[in-house]
């Protein structure tokens, strides 16, 4: 367990934002069954950067869907932000979705038809943000990742990297206590990639608790600390980013 | 989410799919369409033949010879409906205003090289009441000519047209059978009754055609075809169709089946309502189901809309719609989908009905309940067909939503 708080300079103890403890995912019935998390027990504090690192098939995106509210625990107990949410119903989750965390994917995930305006304020529309108040953090949310001179293209008039900071908008502008990401960077060049991470970087910079799943070691660097799975299993909890050349798994 | 921004989403979709769109609200128009044009023509038709029926004259009862409903088909029942029997009538009945008999036959009527088979109805002075007749030029037949058999006519506006074209046939004369009439009086035009013409026609003085032309008479008198009878008023009717039958039982000496029947306007309507009434019932039933079709045609395309929009469905959950936003979000393009359709159908028909009504005789509108029939039906369709695609979109599970391809 990480007990040091060096992030947190104000209170003597950080915030506790995700609390695993012996949590298990199974995967299907009978013969075929996949134990894709086995007993993962992890803390991440308010205000870390983590990266999420383990082979093909290792239970990284399973652990993000968990953290994330989108799939309950076979068994375990998961504690976000100090709420209990592996007893939680379908629509407390989608609140706990809408107002805690973020997401940001691989594939963008944008709706197509509609701005990028639109696309950001979609989240706020479903938390009941009055529509005047929707428009002026969504064009702060953009500006913060800066597009701000990008509000009325669709995704099909966006680069990669520009859908993708639309994405982080959306994913930012509810304030969630926790951005989650899974291979964020996966479909970008390395020049996009680094910008990408930079907006990572700023945001954590100005408190936001990031959690993402990535191959790249050189993304993982960025990071300021390594979670290893492997099988469904966290086998390094707190690696360094800088000692990944060496390490090998 | 509130509904307003619900409402705006599925519009949004909605019109950002408008081929696709407006060909599944194809099935709404038509289903629309066809139940507003049906009823409103359906009763269009209906209020035509209560016009029609207006024509014969004001609370008309007419006694006719013989008697349909007679439970004894085999026997021949003769039919003695003589002047006798409208003299009573008119001196015994109280409830009633005059009484028209009538003898009629068809035949040629000639003039000149021109001859043509018309209706000569034989009557008396009182005819032109009873059925609501107007002498347009000259004057009608007069008791006088009536009792000493005169050879005077009265020519329907049809008949002269036909027979002298513009020329005008007062004191003119015609021939029927070799016998010849002066023209007295033109009828002022009447329009027809159920395809027939009522302004083609001769009239002359039942007592001239009976005696001169048919000569039909029975042991009792003078035969004559039916009897026309106007009521003092239309809530005597009932009254005097009963003291009718009863003086007429007594007349004929009846015991068992009547020999004569009295029928009235009304129930000759209610006949054609009841068969314009289950037309209209059939149409209708036709135009409900292509409402049916339309509304199956909403539910299959919100289910491949369903199946498309998968990853935007997982999306909008993860970022934390619920499944009720989700529900609420398809019902509502559906509803939009049929409740569209029903308007742009109640339109069509509506202008369906007013482009009949001026083009034909039926004098059909838009109706009132028709409309509000097929508002609350598709919107019905819309709510119906729209669950179960919804329900389907709702339960997506939002992690296989955003990993489907
Ligand atoms: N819905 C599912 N049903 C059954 N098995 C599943 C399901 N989702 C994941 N799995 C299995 O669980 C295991 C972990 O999958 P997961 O997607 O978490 O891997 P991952 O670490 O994200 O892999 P990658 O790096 O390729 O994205 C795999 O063996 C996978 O086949
Ligand atoms: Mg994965």
């Amino acid at each position: 367990m990480p007990s040091d708080n060096s992030h947190s300079a104000v209170s003597h103890k950080a915030a506790v934002i995700i609390r695993l403890e012996g949590v298990n995912k199974v995967y299907g019935l009978g013969e075929t069954t996949v134990n894709a998390l086995r007993d993962v027990n992890l803390t991440v504090n308010a205000g870390e950067y983590c990266a999420i690192m383990g082979a093909s098939g290792s239970g990284k995106s399973t652990m993000m869907n968990m953290i994330g509210c989108l799939d309950r625990p076979t068994t375990g107990h998961y504690y976000l932000d100090g709420e209990a949410v592996a007893e939680m119903d379908d629509s407390q989750l989608a609140h706990v979705r809408n107002r805690k965390i973020g997401f940001v994917f691989q594939q963008f995930h944008l709706l197509s038809q509609v701005s990028a305006l639109e696309n950001v304020m979609l989240p706020m529309i479903y938390a009941n943000v009055p529509a005047a108040e929707r428009k002026e953090r969504a064009i702060a949310a953009l500006q913060q990742v800066g597009l701000g001179d990008r509000l009325n293209n669709r995704p099909n008039q966006l680069s990669g990297g520009q859908q993708q900071r639309v994405a982080i908008a959306r994913a930012i502008v509810n304030r969630p206590v926790l951005l989650l990401a899974d291979e964020p960077t996966g479909a970008l060049d390395s020049k996009t990639t680094q910008e990408i991470l930079e907006i990572f970087g700023n945001l954590n910079t100005k408190g936001m608790t990031v959690v993402m799943v990535t191959h790249e070691a050189e993304v993982a660097r960025c990071t300021r600390r390594v979670i290893w799975f492997r099988d469904g299993q966290v086998i390094h909890e707190n690696l360094k980013p800088e000692d990944l050349m060496q390490a090998t798994f | 989410m509130d509904l307003v921004e619900s409402v705006k989403m599925a519009t949004a979709t909605l019109t950002g799919n408008r081929l696709r769109s407006a060909l599944t609200m194809l099935g709404m128009i038509i289903g629309n369409a066809s139940v507003v044009a049906m009823i409103g023509i359906g009763e269009g038709a209906q209020r035509f033949a209560a016009d029609q029926f207006k024509s014969l004259g004001p609370n008309v009862l007419f006694i006719v010879p013989g008697n349909d409903n007679a439970r004894n088909r085999t026997l021949n029942i003769p039919k003695t409906l003589v002047l006798g029997d409208a003299k009573a009538i008119a001196e015994q009945v109280p409830s009633i205003n005059d009484v028209a008999p009538q003898l009629q036959n068809q035949a040629p009527v000639v003039y000149g090289n021109k001859r043509k088979s018309t209706l000569v109805i034989g009557t008396t002075e009182r005819f032109a009441i009873v059925r609501d007749y107007n002498v347009a030029r000259g004057r009608f037949i007069t008791q006088q000519e009536v009792q000493r058999g005169t050879p005077v006519a009265v020519i329907g506006s049809k008949l002269a047209e036909t027979l002298f074209g513009t020329k005008n046939p007062l004191g003119e004369r015609v021939r029927v059978r070799g016998l010849s009439f002066k023209i007295i009086g033109l009828l002022a035009s009447k329009g027809s009754f159920l395809g027939n013409n009522q302004d083609d026609v001769l009239l002359v003085p039942l007592s001239t055609l009976s005696s001169r032309l048919t000569g039909r008479t029975s042991p009792y008198g003078v035969e004559v075809t039916f009897i026309s009878v106007s009521a003092k008023d239309k809530s005597q009717m009932a009254a005097a169709k009963t003291q009718i039958t009863n003086l007429l039982r007594l007349r004929h000496k009846i015991v068992t089946e009547d020999d004569f029947t009295v029928r009235s306007q009304d129930e000759a309507l209610s006949i054609i309502g009841a068969v314009t009434g289950a037309l209209t019932i059939m149409l209708v039933a036709i135009a409900g189901i292509s409402l049916l079709v339309g509304g199956i045609g909403i539910m299959n395309i919100m289910l491949v809309s369903v199946t498309e929009r998968t990853q935007e469905i997982g999306l909008r959950k993860a970022i934390g719609a619920t499944q009720s936003d989700i529900l609420i979000q398809f019902l509502i393009e559906s509803i939009i989908l049929s409740a569209a359709g029903g308007i742009i159908g109640i339109m069509i028909g509506a202008g369906t009905v007013v482009m009949v009504g001026v083009l034909t005789p039926l004098k059909s509108s838009v109706s009132m309940p028709a409309i509000a029939l097929a508002v609350s039906v598709s919107g019905g369709i819309g709510v119906f067909f729209g669950v179960v695609p919804a329900q389907r979109a709702a339960r997506l599970d939002p992690i296989v939503a955003l990993r489907s391809n």
